[in-house]
C-alpha cells in the first residue's frame, strides 16, 4: 500500500467551524454567548463608571460585528464604514433636534439610507482589490468628513448637533445609565443574532465563497458582485443604527466625532481583527477586551501622553496582523484542534 | 448533424502583442471526452478561461448549444452547465467539505435542507461521503481534487471543464481518479473537456485530442494519433528527441 | 487671466511637492507591490528630522537631508524586514499592519510633541521671486528643481545601473527575476528603503514651508496614492507626470470652486483612473496587476 495512501483519520464530530450544526446547537451557543456578554451588566448595574464602559463595549462590539459581516465573512476590507455610522448618526441628529421626531421613527429609515448609500459607492469600488479597496473606502471616509463640514446649515458644520436632554422612551433618552447599557445590549444581541442567522444561510456562504477566492465563486454559480454588494447593504444598515444609538447616548456629534478614521471607522475592524475576524464571537470578545482597555488608557495617559492610547492600539494592530491573524477565538480554535488532535492518537 | 455542445471559432487571445491564444477552433459534442494537451505557456488555461467566461476573446466565438456566450459572465456560464475546476484547488478551508459543496448545490436547490442533501449525494458520488463533515483544510490534495469535481458537480452541468485535475497524484491515487471520471461519464452521461499532461491519463480516458503550441491548435485527432505524431512529440520535447510510447 | 497664470505656477509647484512625496511610493507600490499606509507618516518622520536638526544642531535643511533621508531609509528597511516581509501574499494583514503602524508613529508624535505645531524659521520659507506678476516661492522652486533632479536620477539609475536594472525586472515579474538568479528579497529590502529615504528626504525639503504636526502625513497619503494611480505604478516618470497634473487640478479646483474639496478631488482622480484606465499614464505594471489581481 503506498505511503500517501494512509487511512484518513476518522470523521471529526461536528469540527467548531461548521455553521451545520444543528439549529438547535448553534442556538444553544448563541444564548451561551449572550448570556455571558450580559453577565456584567447584572453584576455592575449599581456602578455608573463601569456602566458607561459596558453601555459602550455592548456598542463598539455590535459596530464590529456589523462591519464583520463585509469584513470578515465577506473578506472586504472596508475602512469606510464611518460614512454609514455617520449617515445614521446625522439623520437621527437632524430628525430630534430640528423637526422632534423620535429616533424609534427615523432609526430604520436612516439605516435604509446608509444602506442605499453603501451600494451605490460600493458599486463602483468593489472591482477593485484589497489594498485599493481599502484606500477608496478610505478616502470616501475623509470625502463624508469634508462635506459634513461644509454643508453647515445642514449638518451644523464643526459646531456639530446638540440634542437637549428630555427623558423618555419615545425619545431614547433614559435618565439612568442602566436603561443605556440594556439598548446597547439589545443591539449587540441583535446584530450577532443576525450574524449566527448569516453564517447558516445562502448569502453567508456566499459571502464565504467569495472572500475565499472570487473566480472559484463564480464557477459556481456565484454573482460575484451582488453578493458584496448584499453584503454591504447588511453591514451599512446595522452600522447606521449604532449610529443612531450612539447619538442618542452622547446627545451630541460633530464632524471629529463620527469621521476621524483612527477612532471610528478603523476602529471597528481593529476590534474584528483582534477578537476574530470573520467568527461569530469576534468582534464582541474584541470590544470586551479593547474598549474597556482603551478607556483605562486613555484616562491613565491622556495629560502626560496624548494620542498614547492610539499608538498602542496602533502597536496592537500590528502585532496581531503579524501573529494572531485569526484573533483570540482563532488562536482558541486552534488550541482545541490541538487537543482534539492529539487525543485522536497517531 | 446535432450541434455541438460547446464551440470556439477562431477563438484568439491577444495580450499586448503577444497571442496567448491564435485562432482556435473546436467543437465538443454532447458525450464526448476531449483532451487539450501542449507544453508549457501553450495557452491551454487561457484558452480555458475564454471558454468559462474568465476571459473576454479578442476574436472570435465562443457558443454553448448553438447560442453565442461571449458576452455571458462566468457565473451565467456555470448556470447554463459548464463546470470548471481550478488548476490551483482553492477550497474554502475554513467550512467543511460538505458546505464547500453546499456552495454549487444552492445553485439548483435553494433550500438549506436540500442543497445539503445535494451536497452529501455529489460528495458520495465522488468516494468523500465519509469526510462529510472534515474541514477542508484538512484534507490531502487527492481529497482535495475531489472535493473540486464535487463543487463543480454540485451545479449538475451537461459539461465539465477540468484543469489538470491529476496534477501532483501518485499512481494510484492517479488510477482512482481516472474510474471516478470514467463513472461520471459513462454512468451520468457527462461531457468532459480537461487539460492534461500526464499523457497516460490522456490516452486512457480521452476519444479525441487536440494539441496547443503557443496559442494554435498545431494538431486534433484520436488519442493513438496524436500521441505518436512526431510533429507533437516535436512540440513537446523539442528537435531530436525520440517518443518511445510505453 | 493673470490670475491663471498664478493658480497655474501654484499648481505647478504644488505639483512639484506632490510628485517629490509620491515617487518613493511609486517606488515601493511598483515593486514590493504593497501600499504602505505609513508612507505619509515616513515623510511627517523627515520634517521633524529636518526642523530638530535645525533647531539643535543649527543645520540648513539642505544639509541635514544627509542625515535625515538615510536614517528614515534605514526604518523603512526594518519596516520591510519586521513587517511586510512576514506578511508577503497576505494583503488584508498588510493593511492592518500598516495601518497600525501609521497609528503607531503618528501617536508616538503626538505624544512626544505634545500636539505643538512646529515649524522652521519663517523667513527663507517665504522668499519669493517675482517675474512681473507671479509670485514663485523660492523654496518651492527649489523643491520643484529637487524633484525633477530626482526623476532624471531615479530614471538613470533604474535603466543604466546593474542594480536598478533587477529593480525593474522584479516590478515586471518577481518570478522571472528569481530565475534569473536576482535576490527578490533583498531587492525589495532595497527599494523599500531607497522609497523611504525618498519619503524622509522630500520631509525635510518640505521644512521651511509646511507646519509641522504629527498629522501632518494624512494630508499627503490620500494625494500621493492619487498621484502615483494616475502617473502609473512603477513608471519614474508617470509619478512626476502625474504629480504635475494633481496639483494643476488642485490648484484650479481650489481657486474656481472651493478650496476645502482637496480629498474629493485626490479621490475622484484615484477612482476615475482605475476605472476607466487602470494603467494610468505611463503606467509599467498597471494598477489592474495590483489593484485587480493577486500577485503570487
Amino acid at each position: 500500500m503506498n505511503k500517501t495512501d494512509r487511512q484518513s483519520p476518522p470523521p471529526q464530530v461536528a469540527p467548531e467551524v461548521s455553521g451545520l450544526q444543528s439549529g438547535g446547537t448553534a442556538l444553544g451557543r448563541y444564548l451561551a454567548l449572550m448570556a455571558l456578554a450580559g453577565a456584567p451588566l447584572v453584576f455592575l448595574a449599581k456602578d455608573p463608571y463601569w456602566l458607561n464602559i459596558i453601555a459602550f463595549t455592548y456598542l463598539m462590539g455590535g459596530l464590529a460585528a456589523s462591519w464583520n459581516i463585509i469584513g470578515g465573512f465577506g473578506g472586504q476590507f472596508s475602512l469606510g464604514h464611518g460614512v454609514f455610522f455617520g449617515i445614521g448618526a446625522y439623520v437621527t441628529a437632524i430628525a430630534t433636534s430640528r423637526y422632534g421626531l423620535s429616533p424609534w421613527l427615523v432609526m430604520v429609515p436612516a439605516a435604509v439610507l446608509a444602506a442605499l448609500v453603501a451600494m451605490l459607492i460600493s458599486w463602483p469600488t468593489f472591482r477593485l482589490r484589497g489594498p485599493f479597496f481599502a484606500i477608496a473606502t478610505m478616502a470616501f471616509n475623509e470625502v463624508a468628513f469634508v462635506l459634513a463640514n461644509h454643508f453647515d446649515s445642514f449638518t451644523g458644520g464643526p459646531r456639530g448637533i446638540m440634542i437637549p436632554f428630555k427623558a423618555g422612551f419615545a425619545n431614547m433618552i433614559f435618565r439612568e445609565r442602566w436603561q443605556y447599557a440594556v439598548l446597547m445590549f439589545v443591539f449587540v444581541a441583535l446584530v450577532v443574532g443576525i450574524t449566527v442567522w448569516l453564517r447558516r444561510s445562502r448569502l453567508g456562504y456566499y459571502l464565504l465563497a467569495v472572500r475565499e477566492d472570487e473566480d472559484s465563486a463564480r464557477a459556481s454559480g456565484i454573482n460575484v458582485l451582488s453578493v458584496k454588494l448584499q453584503g454591504m447593504a447588511l453591514s451599512a444598515f446595522l452600522t447606521a443604527i449604532g449610529g443612531t444609538l450612539f447619538t442618542m447616548y452622547l446627545r451630541f456629534i460633530d464632524p471629529p466625532t463620527l469621521f476621524t478614521l483612527q477612532d471610528v471607522g478603523v476602529k471597528f475592524a481593529l476590534l474584528s481583527l483582534i477578537g476574530g475576524v470573520g467568527t461569530i464571537a469576534g468582534p464582541l470578545l474584541g470590544a470586551a477586551l479593547i474598549v474597556p482597555f482603551e478607556n483605562f488608557l486613555r484616562a491613565e495617559l491622556a495629560d502626560a501622553l496624548p494620542g498614547m492610547n492610539l499608538a498602542i492600539l496602533g502597536l496592537l494592530m500590528v502585532l496581531a496582523a503579524l501573529f494572531m491573524k485569526r484573533g483570540v477565538v482563532g488562536a482558541f480554535e486552534d488550541l482545541l484542534r490541538k487537543i482534539k488532535g492529539k487525543k485522536g492518537g497517531q | 448533424m446535432s450541434q455541438a455542445l460547446l464551440q470556439t471559432r477562431g477563438a484568439s487571445k491577444h495580450f499586448m502583442g503577444l497571442k496567448a491564444v491564435d485562432d482556435v477552433s473546436l467543437s465538443v459534442n454532447k458525450g464526448e471526452v476531449v483532451s487539450i494537451i501542449g507544453p508549457n505557456g501553450a495557452g491551454k488555461t487561457t484558452y480555458f478561461n475564454l471558454l468559462t467566461g474568465q476571459l473576454a476573446p479578442t476574436l472570435g466565438e465562443v457558443s454553448l448549444r448553438g447560442q453565442t456566450i461571449n458576452a455571458l459572465p462566468p457565473h451565467e456560464r456555470a448556470k447554463l452547465g459548464m463546470g470548471r475546476t481550478f488548476q490551483i484547488v482553492k477550497p474554502l478551508i475554513a467550512l467543511s467539505a460538505l458546505e464547500n459543496v453546499m456552495v454549487g448545490a444552492f445553485l439548483q436547490y435553494a433550500r438549506m435542507a436540500d442543497a445539503r442533501d445535494r451536497a452529501m449525494a455529489v460528495l458520495t458520488r465522488v468516494g468523500l461521503g465519509a469526510h462529510a463533515k472534515r474541514r477542508a483544510g484538512d484534507l490531502t490534495l487527492s481529497e482535495r481534487r475531489r472535493l473540486e469535481v464535487a463543487r463543480a458537480l454540485a451545479l449538475g452541468p451537461e459539461i465539465v471543464l477540468l484543469d489538470e485535475v491529476m496534477a501532483g497524484l501518485n499512481q494510484s491515487e492517479t488510477g482512482r481518479c481516472i474510474d471516478l471520471l470514467r463513472s461520471l461519464h459513462e454512468e451520468d452521461g457527462l461531457t468532459f473537456l480537461i487539460i492534461e499532461h500526464n499523457l497516460k491519463v490522456v490516452r486512457a480516458f480521452s476519444e479525441r485530442v487536440i494539441v496547443l503550441d503557443r496559442g494554435r491548435l498545431i494538431a486534433e485527432g484520436t488519442a493513438e494519433d496524436i500521441l505518436s505524431s512526431p510533429e507533437v512529440v516535436k512540440a513537446y520535447l523539442g528537435e531530436g528527441h525520440q517518443w518511445t510510447p510505453s | 487671466m493673470d490670475q491663471l497664470l498664478n493658480v497655474l505656477v501654484i499648481g505647478l509647484l504644488l505639483g512639484g511637492v506632490y510628485g517629490l512625496v509620491s515617487v518613493g511610493l511609486n517606488l515601493i507600490f511598483g515593486t514590493v507591490r504593497i501600499v504602505n499606509f505609513a508612507q505619509g507618516e515616513l515623510v511627517m518622520f523627515g520634517m521633524y528630522g529636518g526642523y530638530y536638526a535645525y533647531n539643535i544642531l543649527g543645520l540648513s535643511p539642505y544639509l541635514s537631508v544627509f542625515i535625515v533621508a538615510p536614517a528614515v531609509g534605514l526604518l523603512g528597511v526594518l519596516i520591510q524586514r519586521l513587517v511586510i516581509q512576514p506578511l508577503h501574499n497576505e494583503s488584508n494583514m498588510q493593511i492592518f499592519a500598516t495601518f497600525g503602524l501609521l497609528m503607531l508613529f503618528q501617536n508616538i508624535m503626538l505624544a512626544f510633541t505634545r500636539g505643538e505645531a512646529r515649524s522652521v524659521g519663517g523667513d527663507f520659507g517665504a522668499q519669493v521671486i517675482e517675474m512681473g506678476d507671479i509670485k514663485i516661492g523660492t523654496v518651492r522652486l527649489l523643491t520643484f528643481v529637487i524633484t525633477t533632479a530626482i526623476t532624471i536620477g531615479l530614471h538613470f539609475w533604474l535603466t543604466r545601473t546593474m542594480v536598478g536594472k533587477s529593480v525593474r525586472a522584479v516590478t515586471q515579474d518577481k518570478r522571472a527575476a528569481r530565475t534569473v538568479g536576482i535576490n527578490v528579497e533583498k531587492t525589495f529590502l532595497m527599494t523599500f528603503g531607497i522609497g523611504s529615504a525618498l519619503a524622509g528626504l522630500a520631509g525635510v525639503m518640505l521644512t521651511p514651508i509646511y507646519s509641522i504636526t504629527p498629522g501632518v502625513g494624512g494630508n499627503f497619503i490620500l494625494a500621493a496614492f492619487a498621484v502615483v494611480v494616475l502617473g502609473g505604478l512603477g513608471s519614474v516618470w508617470g509619478a512626476y507626470l502625474g504629480g504635475l497634473i494633481v496639483g494643476v487640478v488642485e490648484a484650479l479646483a481650489g481657486y474656481y470652486i472651493d478650496p476645502a474639496l482637496r480629498h474629493a478631488i485626490w479621490f475622484l482622480i484615484f477612482l476615475v483612473v482605475l476605472i476607466i484606465r487602470p494603467a494610468g499614464l505611463l503606467g509599467q505594471v498597471g494598477a489592474e496587476e495590483v489593484g485587480f489581481r493577486e500577485q503570487n
